[in-house]
């Protein structure tokens, strides 16, 4: 897939944009707070309807109006042309509920649209994924599934849903000092349902991911260190079943599901340590680029599309020749559309005319395209 | 909106609690009762007040009724030994109007869910029980929405009767393809579960 226009109508500090994208490479520059990165989290708000950064809706709107709107016109890498669009708009409006639709058609669900383009985004704070806790990596690899895989994002939603219908049992039960065995029983068999299917897809991924992160972190590290990527479950050792049934006495005196799919996490290791302990910074780096380089080959494979690949700021924290070896992997044939933003201008156009790749370079100051 | 007449924003005001109904109509709703006779707005009013204060809940089955048992319980030539259990009136009205079904109903009025402090005992379960204990009934069809509180709440009926050692049977309502509906359209959680459930040709 590829974004060929956006427009955009009060998102963020852009009062209104109009732009056409190239095909291929899009360098973005600007000084800090000109809008780059509120140019990508638009097409990232295409692709998964919400903000990367920003949980709120409301937050996104320009100061002092009342509604947003961030319209896109897609289509196919096989159309060189873009004989044929599909237009995605995503609309806020203030006390009222967002809109998304394609093609003029408003989405029922607004998760259904989730998929429509894969999208893989590589950004500073990415470290965090290493660094932060559980969740940020969950996130991750939640995402990157619910973008393959509807049955996946479902599961998922289904299983947040009976989680926190469980959840509010546990603490009426505390509440009234009561227990009903037939009713714990009803949410734990539909946990085990939907989290035996996660808990399947997530070991899928990571045998589809390993050997493409392994190669990539190999090109970028031109390291002989040995990494390793792993998925932590609890069901690695017991089943669903057993482990519900382990903690039962422990959910009831904390009130809330104690162990589950929502725990699991993804190990990071390097010569067999924690990545966040010996790592040095160059070496996580590398692990995170590596892997989101794995991630949108995955994606790429299995929806038989490119995915569009954001780079947000992230040069500045490279050195020389980590930025070389990204730009020869993502100007190569085996990456589509990609968008990078920097404030340096000058350093990326140097190193894209010394490819001879073709790119476009849209230089942005407070919301406006120069 | 501002309004000389404290009558006019006071009824605009009422008319915007029901569901559906905005600002803009509800003063369309207002405006036109205003130009109607007083005897036909009389009417009306003293129509709502009657079917809120009058209305019944069938003792059987808890459906809504004007007397003490429904005309679907009091109906001879319905199957008193099945029993379809649904949510809610409006399932009621949709299962009638196939004009396909010759058993009678049990209302629960919801589905169980904690979120919303709906617990089994603020549904009509332990009436249900009653029911069946009573020997009459010997099959519950379950059309409750298939979502996961739909689900939960079968469960628990079910798990219920066989701790009780109730011999009553339970079925569900099939669910798949959509009759005259093209397969493509089909969205891959139901096409999946038709596929699970699928039937032998007849
Ligand atoms: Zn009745």
């Amino acid at each position: 897939m590829r974004i060929e226009k956006l427009n955009l109508a009060n998102f963020k500090n852009y009062p209104e944009l109009m732009v056409d994208f190239n095909k291929g490479i899009n360098i973005i520059t600007g000084l800090n707070g000109a809008g780059k990165t509120n140019l990508l989290d638009a097409i990232y708000y295409l692709c998964f309807t919400k903000s990367y950064y920003q949980n709120s809706d409301s937050q996104n709107i320009l100061h002092e109006n009342n509604y947003f709107r961030v319209e896109g016109a897609f289509c196919k890498d096989t159309d060189p042309d873009a004989a044929q669009n599909t237009a995605i708009s995503v609309a806020f409006m203030k006390g009222k509920k967002k809109q998304v639709d394609k093609n003029k058609v408003v989405y029922d669900k607004i998760s259904d649209h989730i998929g429509f383009c894969p999208l893989v985004l590589i950004e500073p704070d990415d470290v965090q994924i290493i660094k932060g806790g559980s969740k940020e990596r969950r996130k991750l690899m939640d995402t990157a599934l619910s973008q393959v895989d509807r049955e996946y994002l479902l599961a998922y939603m289904k299983y947040e849903r009976t989680r926190s219908q469980r959840n509010a049992l546990l603490k009426q039960f505390a509440e009234r000092r009561t227990f009903d065995e037939n009713l714990i029983l009803g949410y734990d068999q539909q946990l085990i349902s939907s989290g035996n299917l996660i808990y399947e897809k997530r070991k899928t991924i990571l045998a589809a991911l390993n050997p493409i992160f392994l190669d990539f972190y190999e090109i970028l590290s031109g390291g002989k260190e040995k990494v390793e990527f792993h998925y932590n479950s609890v069901l690695n050792d017991l089943s669903f079943e057993e482990c519900l049934l382990k903690n039962r006495e422990k959910d009831r005196i904390m009130q809330r599901t104690t162990a589950g799919i929502h725990g699991d996490d993804w190990a990071f290791e390097i010569k067999d340590h924690p990545l966040k302990k010996l790592g040095s910074q160059g070496q996580q780096k590398s692990f995170l680029i590596a892997l989101k380089l794995a991630l949108h080959q995955y994606l790429k494979k299995e929806r038989n599309t490119n995915p569009l690949l954001l780079l947000d700021d992230i040069f500045d924290k490279l050195d020389v020749e980590r930025i070389e070896m990204l730009l020869k992997l993502v100007t190569g044939e085996d990456f589509g559309q990609v968008f990078i933003t920097d404030t340096d201008g000058e350093r990326l156009e140097s190193l894209l005319v010394n490819r001879k790749t073709d790119y476009q370079h849209f230089k942005i100051n407070s919301g406006k395209l120069l | 909106m501002e309004f000389p007449s404290k009558l006019i924003s006071d009824s605009v005001e009422v008319f915007s609690k029901l569901p559906g109904i905005g600002k803009k109509t509800a003063l369309r709703l207002v405006l036109h009762l205003l130009n109607q006779p007083i005897e036909d707005v009389r009417d009306f009013g003293q129509t709502i007040i009657r079917m809120r204060e009058s209305i019944k809940y069938c003792k059987k089955c808890h459906n809504i009724s004007d007397g003490e048992v429904c005309s679907i319980c009091s109906n001879r030539s319905r199957q008193k030994q099945l029993v379809c259990v649904v949510e809610t009136l409006r399932d009621v009205l949709a299962i009638e109007n196939t004009q396909n079904y010759r058993g009678i109903y049990h209302v629960l009025g919801g589905v169980i869910s904690p979120l919303e402090g709906v617990g089994p005992e603020k549904l009509q379960i332990s009436s249900l029980f009653e029911r069946i204990q009573s020997g009459e009934i010997t099959e519950l069809i379950m059309a409750l929405s298939p979502t996961m509180e739909g689900d939960t709440t079968v469960f628990y009926i079910n798990k219920k009767l066989q701790e009780e050692q109730l011999d009553v049977k339970v079925t569900m309502l099939a669910r798949g393809v959509s009759f005259g509906g093209e397969l493509q359209y089909v969205d891959e959680v139901t096409l999946s579960r038709a596929l699970a459930t699928r039937l032998p040709y007849e």
